[in-house]
């Protein structure tokens, strides 16, 4: 009698439901060839962006185009990649609504439709700033802008948390006064980096090392900065803790929110984060639906590398599931946030759920490997640098202990 | 009437407890108590600059089994 066919169900094709895609058709190769298992991708972009080149677009010039390739032709031919997006989840009924109006019923869902930067959840912050979050295009506006600037303040605001690459708005800042610099512009144009947080970057060991050098740059911090709205007319910043900041350019990282399709099924929330088990990645309630990158709740960076390291996790998982061995793997919950300080110099944010990032020298070794990262990138979403990634992360996920919970942050 | 609300943060690191505590604050008046649970060691003194930034009360931070039980009053309304 032939069997029924498992359907694994992947919502969105950023870089974790690339790699997962990649890594299930290669590893189930047999599966899917015999037609037990069939692994389809929904989402909505025929695009895929390397985002953290927004910055390289918006503060060096960089041609917004080159950092673009069509999904399709990064996805395994094993991997049916179907242009729907998903509008219902129903988490209870296995199965997802399509916007075309479409019902596909799925025996394993991966939710990965990433987060939304979404300037429109702030009052006045559409109309009044430019932003490098919301893809390489946008981005390109602020080259634009601050290739007509002449003099004035330009604030930098992060106007929402969590928001995708925590390191990014340190990074701009020291980029927009490298470019000034450059242009002979510097002693005309004030930057002012606002923050809700207690110091410049969130991680006290990280902020030592970057404060000293935003200051020798004369890069201006407003911290406690929790914005609440701008006035677009006065050009003003406005703080929920009280204070306010005028601008001549305002470059925002805007509050971010889960998918429209996660919001609209109810899914975590006014802003749509999945509740997620921050080990097994399986979303709560639920051993046959996963969540991972940016789409979760769980409390680390919003980055291209845990989007990555969790993929690894939710393949091991789902095939464990499949084949019934009863061996899930655990996240560690690693992150490894590569850093721009200025002066060819980077740094990586590095830590796991039990041990906290530690303060380092910035250097030109480690720039570099952020820009070489960056190359490696399309590669990377192919699978075919895995035992090179595997031996620079070392070991990210290990073997699910029943009732085991994880060690408290001592 | 006045609300208390319990806002476990335990388990991550800075920014986790001051991110979720902004979030309480912003469906917060004024009156109301939040509890956070935090095991992140930075938590407690964020959060205590941030209260004095922002006109709102640290009333304590009780040390409980492997976590801290910081309580804030809202004393100012979200601006």
């Amino acid at each position: 009698m032939k069997r029924m066919q498992k359907k694994i169900l992947i919502l969105g094709a950023g870089t974790s439901a690339t790699m997962l895609a990649n890594d299930l058709a290669s590893k189930l190769h047999k599966e899917i060839l015999n037609g037990e298992i069939s692994v389809e991708v929904l989402a909505e972009n025929i695009y895929h962006t390397f985002q953290p080149a927004n910055l390289d677009v918006a503060f060096k010039g960089a041609n917004p185009g080159d950092f673009v390739k069509s999904e399709i032709s990064l996805l395994n031919a094993r991997v049916e990649y179907v242009v729907d997006a998903a509008s219902k989840i129903s988490l209870e009924s296995n199965k997802v609504t399509t916007v075309s109006g479409k019902e596909v019923n799925y025996d394993y869902l991966v939710i990965a439709t990433g987060s939304v930067a979404d300037p429109s959840l702030l009052e006045g912050l559409e109309e009044s700033s430019l932003n490098f979050h919301t893809g390489p295009f946008n981005a390109h506006k602020i080259w634009t802008a601050i290739n007509e600037l002449k003099s004035g303040t330009v604030v930098i605001s992060i106007a929402g948390v969590p928001h995708k690459c925590p390191p990014s708005p340190i990074e701009a800042s020291f980029l927009l006064d490298e470019f000034l610099r450059r242009k002979n512009l510097r002693n005309d144009v004030k930057i002012i980096l606002t923050t809700p947080y207690a110091r410049p970057y969130s991680a006290e060991p990280i902020s030592e090392v970057v404060e000293p050098r935003l200051k020798k740059k004369g890069i201006e911090i407003m911290t406690f900065f929790n914005v609440s709205r701008v006035d677009p007319q006065a050009k003003k910043v406005y703080s929920m803790e009280g204070d306010d900041v005028s601008y001549d350019l305002l470059i925002a990282i805007p509050p971010h929110r889960g998918a429209k399709a996660v919001i609209d099924s109810g899914i975590g929330g006014k802003y749509g984060w999945v509740p997620t088990e921050r080990d097994t990645l399986q979303i709560k309630g639920f051993e046959n639906a996963f969540a991972m990158g940016d789409a979760t709740d769980i409390p680390v960076s919003k980055s291209g590398v845990v989007a990555h390291l969790e993929s690894e996790v939710v393949s091991e998982n789902i095939i464990a599931l499949l084949r019934n061995t009863g061996k899930l793997v655990a996240y560690n919950g690693r992150i490894n946030c590569p850093m721009e300080v200025g002066n060819r110099h980077g740094l990586f944010v590095s830590a796991t759920y039990t041990s906290q990032t530690q303060k380092q020298t910035p250097s030109i070794l480690k720039y570099v490997m952020k820009k070489a990262f960056g190359i490696a990138y399309w590669v990377v979403l192919s699978g075919k640098l895995n035992i090179i990634m595997s031996l620079y992360f070392g070991k990210t996920h290990y073997p699910k202990v029943e009732g085991e919970q994880q060690a408290p942050v001592s | 009437m006045d609300e208390h609300k319990v806002i476990d943060s335990r388990g991550s690191f800075c920014p986790g407890p001051l991110t979720d505590l902004y979030a309480a604050y912003k469906e917060s008046k004024v009156g109301d108590v939040i509890d956070l649970l935090a095991t992140d060691p930075a938590a407690k003194s964020d959060i205590e600059a941030w209260c004095k930034k922002s006109g709102n009360e640290l009333v304590e931070a009780k040390e409980e089994q492997g976590y801290t039980r910081i309580i804030v009053r809202i004393n100012t309304a979200p601006r």
